[in-house]
C-alpha cells in the first residue's frame, strides 16, 4: 500500500514537471487576455528615474525644445509606445517645442500615429492658435535618416542639414520652428525611446561631443543594462518597461490637471500594468510548482 | 592589389577617423565633415542597393532550386516590392496622396494603412510569443540546484514583483529594495563588464585598422 502510494506520489511529481507546454500557454494566455478584457487598475507609485525625468522636462527652459528618438519597431511598441504618447503630451502640455526623428525606419508609422493621437488630443480642446499644437511650428517630424553616426553627430551642427526635408516633404529650412531649433543648442533634452543600445550611440557620439543632456525609455529586460549610465548622470532620468511609461502617464496626468486640462484620456500603460502583475504572478507561480515538483522528484530518487 | 587596397583604405580612413577627434583644425575639421554627411551616406546608399540585391538574389534562388520553405519567398519579394511602390509613388497618407492611387472604393492601402494593420500586428505578435516561452522555460529551466542558482532565483522574484505595481500592494518596501538591486549589484557588476567589452571593441578595432584582422575581407583570411 505504501508503494503504491509512493509509486503514485512519484509519478505525480514527475507528471508535473513534465507537464505539456500547452497548459502552461494557455494559463500565461488567460492570466493576460482577463485583466484586458475585466480590467482592474493598480497606479503605479512613480520610480526615482522616472521622476528625475518628468522634472527635468517638466522644469526645462520654455525656449528649450524636447527632442525625441524613435529607436523602436513595431516588435516593442505594447511597451515603448505609451511612453512616446506620454512625453509628447507632457511636452505639449508645457508649450514646449518638439523635434522628432527616427533612428529605426519602422518607427517613422509609429512615430506618426503618436504624433496624430496627441495633436488630435490638443487641437479638440484648443480655442486659441497658442492653444493649437500645429506641425512645424510646436513640432517638426524630421523623420528618418542614416547612417546614425553622421546624424547624431550632424545634428550637432545644423538639423536641417540632416535632415533636409522632414517626413511630410516640406523643406525643413523653411519650416518656422527651425528658427527655434537649428541645433543641439536649441534642445534641452533628448529622450531616446529604443529597444536596443540606440541610447549609448547617443552618450558617445551627442553627449560627449556635444554636451546634450539624454533620457532614455527602454524595455524592461534591457533596463539593468542601463543603470550604470542613470547613475553616473549620465542620463538625466529614464523610463524602464511598461511600468515606467505607467508612472510617467501618471505624472503627466496630474501635471496636466493642474492646467485644468482634465480630459480622461486613454493611458495604455496603466491599462495594461493590470494584465502585466498577473503575468508576473503566474510566472513567479510556475517557478515555485517547478521547484516544488524538483525537489521533491530528486529527494524520491535519493 | 586585390586585398591590400582595402587594408590601406581602412588604415587611412580609420586613422583619419581617430586624429579628428584630437586636432580641431578647420581644414581637417571640413574634411571630417564631408566625410561623415556625404561619404559615408553615398557609402549607405550603396549598401541600401546591394542588401535589396542580395535579398532578391537570395530568394530567387530559393525559389528556382526549390529549396526548403520556398513559397515564402514569394511572399519577401512580393511584399517588398509592393510596399516600396506605395511607400514611393504613393504618398504617407489620404490627406497627402502621391501620384499613385491609393483607393479602391473605400478600401485603403497608403503606406500608413499597411503599416498600421500589417507590420504593428506582425511585430507585435512575434515579440509577445516571448512572454509564453518565458514562462515555459521559466517553469523547466529556473531551478534553485545550488547557491548561485538560489540567489538569480531570490533576485528574479524581488525584481518581477518589483515591476509591477502589485509588488508595493504585497509588500511595501519591495519596489525599493527592487530599485536598489538595480542600482547597486546590478550596476558593479554591469560596469566591470562595460570596461571587459570596451575594451575588447578597441582591441578589435585597433587589430582591424592595422590590418592585423583581416576576416572581414572574406574568405575566411582571419589571422
Amino acid at each position: 500500500m505504501t508503494a503504491q502510494d509512493g509509486t503514485g506520489r512519484r509519478n505525480f511529481w514527475q507528471k508535473l514537471q513534465a507537464i505539456d507546454r500547452r497548459w502552461i500557454y494557455l494559463v500565461v494566455w488567460l492570466v493576460v487576455m482577463l485583466p484586458l478584457i475585466f480590467p482592474f487598475y493598480i497606479k503605479p507609485r512613480p520610480t526615482p528615474p522616472t521622476e528625475k525625468l518628468f522634472q527635468f522636462i517638466d522644469t526645462m527652459p520654455r525656449d528649450k525644445a524636447l527632442a525625441i528618438s524613435i529607436d523602436y519597431g513595431p516588435d516593442t511598441q505594447a511597451e515603448l509606445q505609451p511612453m512616446l504618447v506620454a512625453l509628447l503630451r507632457h511636452a505639449f502640455a508645457t508649450h514646449h517645442r518638439v523635434g522628432m526623428l527616427a533612428m529605426v525606419i519602422t518607427g517613422l508609422g509609429l512615430g506618426e500615429d503618436a504624433l496624430r493621437q496627441v495633436t488630435a488630443e490638443f487641437n479638440a480642446h484648443a480655442t486659441t492658435h497658442d492653444d493649437s499644437v500645429i506641425n512645424g511650428e510646436d513640432y517638426a517630424f524630421w523623420g528618418w535618416s542614416t547612417p546614425p553616426v553622421t546624424v547624431i553627430l550632424g545634428m550637432g551642427e545644423n538639423i536641417a542639414k540632416v535632415f533636409p526635408v522632414d517626413y511630410y516633404g516640406a523643406k525643413t529650412e523653411s519650416l518656422p520652428i527651425t528658427k527655434h531649433l537649428k541645433n543641439y543648442g536649441d534642445i534641452g533634452i533628448l529622450v531616446s525611446i529604443a529597444a536596443s543600445a540606440f541610447p549609448l550611440s547617443w552618450i558617445n557620439l551627442a553627449q560627449t561631443q556635444f554636451g546634450v543632456r539624454l533620457g532614455c525609455g527602454i524595455t524592461a529586460v534591457s533596463a539593468a543594462d542601463f543603470y550604470p549610465y542613470l547613475n553616473s548622470g549620465q542620463f538625466s532620468g529614464m523610463l524602464g518597461g511598461m511600468k515606467g511609461a505607467a508612472e510617467y502617464e501618471q505624472l503627466v496626468e496630474e501635471r496636466m490637471a493642474q492646467n485644468d486640462q482634465v480630459w480622461h484620456l486613454r493611458m495604455k500603460g496603466t491599462e495594461a500594468m493590470s494584465s502585466q502583475s498577473a503575468a508576473h504572478l503566474a510566472i513567479i507561480a510556475f517557478i515555485i510548482i517547478g521547484n516544488i515538483a524538483f525537489f521533491a522528484t530528486r529527494r524520491r530518487k535519493s | 592589389m586585390q586585398r591590400r587596397l582595402p587594408l590601406i583604405l581602412v588604415l587611412l580612413t580609420g586613422i583619419f577617423g581617430a586624429i579628428t577627434f584630437f586636432i580641431p583644425h578647420h581644414a581637417l575639421q571640413t574634411a571630417d565633415a564631408a566625410m561623415r554627411n556625404d561619404v559615408q551616406r553615398i557609402i549607405t546608399a550603396f549598401g541600401l542597393v546591394l542588401g535589396v540585391g542580395s535579398l532578391l538574389q537570395h530568394h530567387f534562388l530559393k525559389i528556382r532550386r526549390k529549396m526548403e520553405n520556398w513559397p515564402y519567398s514569394y511572399i519577401t519579394i512580393i511584399t517588398l516590392v509592393v510596399s516600396a511602390v506605395i511607400g514611393v509613388f504613393g504618398g504617407l497618407d489620404p490627406t497627402k496622396p502621391g501620384i499613385l492611387p491609393t483607393h479602391i472604393a473605400g478600401f485603403s492601402f497608403h503606406i500608413q494603412t499597411l503599416f498600421t494593420n500589417m507590420l504593428v500586428p506582425l511585430g507585435a505578435t512575434m515579440f509577445s510569443l516571448l512572454a509564453f516561452f518565458m514562462a515555459s522555460a521559466a517553469y523547466r529551466a529556473f531551478r534553485a540546484r545550488n547557491l548561485e542558482a538560489t540567489l538569480l532565483l531570490a533576485a528574479a522574484f524581488i525584481l518581477m514583483l518589483g515591476a509591477v505595481p502589485l509588488g508595493r500592494m504585497i509588500f511595501h518596501p519591495l519596489p525599493s529594495f527592487a530599485e536598489w538591486i538595480l542600482a547597486v549589484p546590478n550596476m558593479a557588476a554591469k560596469r566591470g563588464i562595460n570596461f571587459g567589452i570596451q575594451l575588447g571593441i578597441f582591441a578589435t578595432a585597433l587589430k582591424i585598422v592595422l590590418g592585423i584582422e583581416r576576416g572581414w575581407l572574406g574568405g575566411g583570411g582571419g589571422k
